[in-house]
């Protein structure tokens, strides 16, 4: 009988094992074409065979070198600045409006969230002209900063996985900080966010990373300033009609580079991102 | 924590002055200078330079800050109106796009100089670039149509007249006849070929026997194992690998199929095809690509000279050259380079079974796919007749 | 706990008290409704009273420059049309400027959200300025400067954090919401477009077209709207159990390699959506990579229409949304997997309960307790997928039944179609806000009832 659900049990466990390779596999199809595609020597998007003909490097150096276009190093550095910025102010506010409408009581309050939250059941980009016309206002289009204050600008509506995550810290460890003679400011800065470490991280890693994968928006910003692209933007570029043959496999080379840096972040965060997501976006 | 948040804080400022230098470089300029802005597709980058260079060479009088900014002829309307204060000075832009761009009020009317470019240039681009009687652009490529591309070591010039023995040569040599149907702009050339219009109003009646004997021609031609379809990408992968023997494009990819095939290099009129047994040309359209200057520019003037300047004779001769784009201008077209140039010789053999595109209205284009993607994928759950129809109501639904 | 007082009541009792306090208050307190501040500025507020005469000289300053003129152009949208003149010397017509029907409704709106928000302030200027007239009576004297800023981080501390975000919240969600909102009411479409032509109000005309009056475009609308729903469906909940059941296969015990399955998963997640989602679409073109392997593999003899058939595309759409949301389902339940008692399994094994029915009857019932929230976030956010879609069929293949739409539209990318191609922007507006009451109608009724709102209190 012991013997016998052993070998059941083994013999589910291969089962598994098979189903997770075979499912691993089809997960990694397209980023090994990805892969494939960013080394291939022959131009454009679709061949008649698989494997490439012909290896090469171009695809990688040409990105750096061959910059009066597609200015591929200066792209990076705008993604980057915008990524930080955005991300420093972006995490601030969520955090802020994450605590307060976890930790405090006020009339507000309840109004203020459902109010938040209709909010974001309308789609987006749907407001990008009225965005547009208002950074136009400020004297701001086609710069960074607009980019960055439309990135963090409706930042607080995000605050839903913080808020989770502040619910599960018990309310008593406020309350005993508040007797020593602690301000909620202190509480907040002193007691609550060293205790919040996972959805801190969370909320930088996702607001960090928005940046680099948003091209509806910079495009409507930054219309024809090529030098203010991001390179979401710019890759999305070089596969426009007129450009993908000649940029296909340029564009998979470009899309490796940017995925590395954010693939390690992810794997060397995953523990953090996971308990950051898991305690915030549900009570359990 | 701590020593993470000073890092950042560090990266910001470092990035920030960076983003700073380069964003004050670009915004000073004196009273009297002419600052100006022209939007040109992405491979006329560098011809367009040249011909500012020469366009400020040309008017010393004045001190230019002339810019570039890319946007590709196809995308000039879309762009435009998202913000026409920040649009460009002066456009290029395809024929099509002009009837909605004069609606909202984008273009100048070119009054200045009107004769002698009228005079200059093809009267069918003056037409392109008329509507009401009043000329709203310059017109700087008579190119936008397609013809008929091929691989001399497969077809014959006999072979090449007519679709059917094209299909029939191409499928015993196991390669393909490449036609992007799925697509407005090449499935009307059938259409047009059997003498359907639009309407002046855009309206369409292609729901007759004509239509419906059409119709049929295309889903036999879909259905044929040598028949090929998809995008510019397709068409010129299959030409490198051998797989495609022929196919319907334009003369942008002109430079890029001659390289392909070399020798074997081919550019014919469209062929004819079997209209209820009858021998029937193919229609195309025949486009044009123009020039328009902004209503809301600051220096109506100037910019009308520069957009003059980038279409006139010697500028059409010179884009011709670098780019093997078929000039308007009538002087440039007839000099005999442009008469050599095989694609362009193939549009000319083309251009009398070739339709404007004026009249298009902008609700065809999506139905007009709609219906050979479903002949593409071989869905044939609804007759012809109703899918024209159907075709004929969403074109005219305004 | 006592009873909460509505809005409402708590609203008419501001303004009854609004015109009680100029009755009762003293001088000071009835000049503070004409100056604002004085209140304050005269009863040791200093810091607290200038700013409310800022205030007021700024919002003055603001009306008489821009603001009536802005709100008054709310009316009409404008009036004078972009106008031509004859320039005799240069042989050209100059254009004269004409008013631009969009940036009027914008600022319009703007200014009355200044008015709006300067109106709060004052009702609290005057509030103050009566309250400190009643402190000073009973001998106390209103709080200085540097008490408002301790309170600031203490009892009022939710007031300073919540300032800025909201604020940005106002500025570049509401605002052009609103704008958005106001859009649809209005004929702003190709032919009634800035900066050559003026648009102005039309009433409900663009819902009744949208819902019944135009049978093309409302045919096209509840096609839509049903694939909409059966895409969020099936969106939402396939991705939720395939991503559970592959976070409870890595997470089984006797499985190897754990921390390298996930990884394989995570880093599909790491590659942008846009990059992944194009290439996608490459690959299973009618002439993409894969049906290039399966033919030269030999399994098939014509190409397979991923994209290109309409159900087979919608089945498609489905399916690639599987691979993008699996590994993020995985990430999130992994960790409530393991919250599950496990000797919930224990007993459930000993009744003689299989994998299958421990799934059903354990693991489901717990997760969709606790994830409740997740999953409607989830099923809006596909209502709303516009990345997926777009990206991967371009809402294709087109129909030849619908207005400008193809087979995997939904009612967003046909929305986004509508205005960057047909500029149809009133119409698009007016899907939109379609949409909008519906999601917000589903969260609203359904979200306030889940379990976790309600006992929001129970785990601090």
């Amino acid at each position: 009988m012991i013997r016998s659900q052993k070998t059941r049990t083994a013999l589910g466990n291969t089962i598994i094992h098979i189903i997770l390779g075979i499912m691993s596999f089809i997960w990694l199809i397209p980023i090994g074409f990805l892969l494939l595609a960013s080394f291939r020597k022959e131009a454009g998007a679709y061949t008649s065979y698989i494997l490439p003909k012909g290896y090469t490097l171009d695809n990688y150096t040409k990105l750096f070198t061959e910059t009066s276009l597609f200015n591929y190093p200066r792209w990076f550095l705008n993604t980057l600045f915008v990524a930080v910025v955005s991300c420093i102010v972006t995490t601030i506010l969520v955090l802020l409006t994450a605590y307060a409408l976890s930790r405090m009581r006020f009339r507000l309050r309840r109004p203020l969230m459902n109010f938040i939250m209709v909010l974001g059941m309308f789609p987006g980009f749907m407001s990008m002209i009225a965005v547009y016309h208002i950074l136009k206002a400020f004297g701001l289009t086609q710069s960074l900063w607009a980019l960055i204050l439309v990135y963090s600008g409706g930042a607080a509506m995000g605050y839903y996985i913080a808020k989770g995550f502040f619910d599960t810290i018990p309310k008593s460890i406020d309350e005993s900080a508040m007797l020593d003679g602690a301000t909620k400011s202190q509480i907040f800065w002193k007691i609550t966010l060293p205790l919040s470490k996972p959805v801190v991280i969370y909320t930088v890693l996702t607001s960090f990373i928005a940046p680099w994968v948003d091209f509806i928006f910079v495009s409507v910003i930054m219309k024809d300033n090529y030098q203010n692209y991001t390179i979401a933007l710019g890759l999305y570029q070089m596969i426009s009609r007129e450009n993908i043959y000649q940029y296909f496999t340029r564009f998979c080379a470009g899309a490796v580079l940017i995925a590395i840096p954010i693939t390690i972040l992810f794997i060397y965060m995953q523990k953090y991102y996971v308990s950051g997501i898991t305690g915030g976006s549900v009570k359990g | 924590m701590k020593r993470i948040l000073a890092l950042c804080l560090t990266l910001v400022l470092l990035l920030s002055m960076l983003g700073g230098c380069s964003s004050n470089s670009g915004s000073t300029s004196s009273g009297d200078t002419i600052v100006l802005k022209v939007w040109g597709s992405q491979e006329d980058q560098v011809i367009l330079g040249v011909m500012i260079e020469s366009f400020k060479a040309a008017h010393p009088d004045k001190t230019f800050d002339i810019s570039l900014g890319v946007v590709g002829e196809s995308d000039a309307k879309s762009k435009y109106l998202e913000d026409p204060e920040a649009a460009a000075d002066v456009f290029a832009f395809a024929n099509d796009q002009l009837k909605d761009l004069v609606a909202a009020g984008a273009l100048y009317e070119v009054t200045r100089n009107k004769d002698s470019i009228v005079a200059a240039n093809i009267e069918s681009s003056i037409a392109a670039a008329t509507l009401d009687g009043k000329l709203y652009a310059y017109p700087m490529t008579a190119d936008n149509g397609y013809f008929l591309y091929y691989d001399k070591s497969v077809f014959s010039e006999a072979d090449i007249a007519s679709l059917d023995k094209m299909l029939e040569v191409a499928g015993a040599a196991n390669k393909k006849v490449f036609m992007d149907v799925s697509n407005g702009w090449y499935i009307a050339s059938f259409f047009l070929g059997a003498g359907l219009r639009f309407a002046d109003d855009g309206k369409i009646d292609w729901n007759n026997a004509t239509g419906e004997a059409v119709g049929e021609y295309i889903k036999s031609f879909t259905a044929n194992k040598a028949f090929l379809t998809g995008d510019d990408d397709i068409l010129k992968s299959g030409f490198a690998d051998g797989s495609i023997a022929a196919g319907v494009s334009g003369t942008w990819n002109a430079a890029n199929i001659a390289e392909i095939l070399g020798d074997n290099y081919g550019a014919a009129k469209l062929p004819t095809f079997s209209l209820n047994g009858v021998e029937t040309q193919m229609g195309s359209f025949g486009g044009f690509k123009l020039i328009g200057v902004n209503s809301q520019t600051k220096y109506p003037v100037e910019a009308m000279d520069l957009a003059e300047w980038l279409t006139n004779e010697e500028n059409q001769i010179y884009r011709f050259e670098e780019r093997a784009l078929g000039p308007s201008n009538i002087k440039a077209a007839e000099s005999d380079a442009v008469k050599e140039d095989a694609a362009l010789a193939a549009l000319a053999a083309q251009a009398p079974y070739a339709v404007d595109q004026n009249n298009v209205p902008g609700t065809y284009w999506n139905p007009a796919e709609a219906f050979g993607t479903a002949l593409e994928s071989k869905d044939y759950s609804k007759s012809i007749a109703d899918m024209l129809n159907e075709l004929v109501t969403q074109s005219n639904s305004n | 706990m006592k009873k909460k007082r509505s809005l409402l009541t708590r609203l008419s009792e501001s303004i009854s008290g609004f015109f009680s306090h100029f009755i009762n208050g003293d001088g000071i307190t009835k000049a503070s409704y004409v100056v604002m501040g004085l209140g304050c500025l005269l009863r040791k507020q200093l810091v607290r009273g200038f700013c409310y005469l800022l205030i007021q000289v700024l919002f003055i300053w603001y009306m008489l420059s821009t603001g009536i003129n802005n709100i008054i152009g709310l009316k009409t949208l404008g009036v004078n049309a972009q106008g031509q003149v004859w320039d005799e010397v240069n042989q050209i017509y100059r254009y004269t400027k004409g008013d631009n029907s969009m940036l009027m409704l914008l600022f319009g709106v703007l200014a009355v959200f200044v008015v709006i928000g300067f109106l709060f302030i004052y009702a609290a200027s005057v509030k103050n300025a009566y309250e400190n007239e009643q402190l000073l009576k009973v001998n106390k004297t209103p709080s200085d400067f540097n008490a408002d800023v301790k309170r600031m981080f203490n009892e009022k501390f939710h007031v300073t954090i919540l300032t800025p975000p909201i604020l940005m919240v106002f500025l570049f969600t509401l605002l052009p919401l609103v704008f958005m909102i106001l859009i649809a009411f209005t004929n702003f479409d190709k032919n009634h477009q800035p900066p050559g032509n003026l648009f102005t109000w039309v009433g409900l005309e663009n819902f009744s077209a949208a819902l019944y009056n135009d049978p093309v475009k409302s045919h096209t609308f509840l096609s839509l709207f049903i694939w909409t729903l059966v895409w969020a469906v099936f969106a939402t909940f396939l991705n939720y159990i395939f991503g559970m059941i592959l976070a409870i296969m890595i997470n089984k015990k006797g499985i190897r390699l754990k921390k390298f399955w996930r990884t394989i998963f995570v880093t599909t997640i790491a590659v942008p959506q846009f990059v992944s989602l194009m290439l996608m679409s490459k690959l299973l073109h009618d002439q993409g990579a894969i049906n290039v392997l399966f033919k030269n593999l030999g399994w098939i003899e014509d190409f397979i229409p991923f994209l290109s058939d309409p159900f087979l595309a919608k089945v498609t759409v489905i399916v690639v949304n599987l691979w993008v949301g699996m590994p993020y389902t995985m990430l999130i339940t992994s960790g409530i997997l393991m919250n599950i008692p496990a000797d919930l399994y224990e007993s459930a094994r000993i009744d003689g309960a299989g994998p299958v029915t421990q799934f059903l009857k354990i693991t489901m019932p717990y997760m969709l307790f606790v994830t409740t929230p997740y999953l409607i976030t989830q099923f809006i956010g596909n209502i709303n997928n516009f990345n997926v879609i777009y990206l991967l069929s371009g809402g294709g293949p087109l129909s030849l039944n619908y207005f400008q739409a193809g087979n995997t539209d939904l009612l967003v990318t046909w929305l986004y179609k509508l205005t960057v191609n047909e500029q149809n922007y009133s119409m698009a507006s007016t899907i939109g806000i379609i949409i909008f009451i519906i999601c917000s109608f589903f969260t609203l009724v359904v979200f306030n009832k889940t379990s976790s709102a309600q006992k929001e209190e129970e785990f601090q």
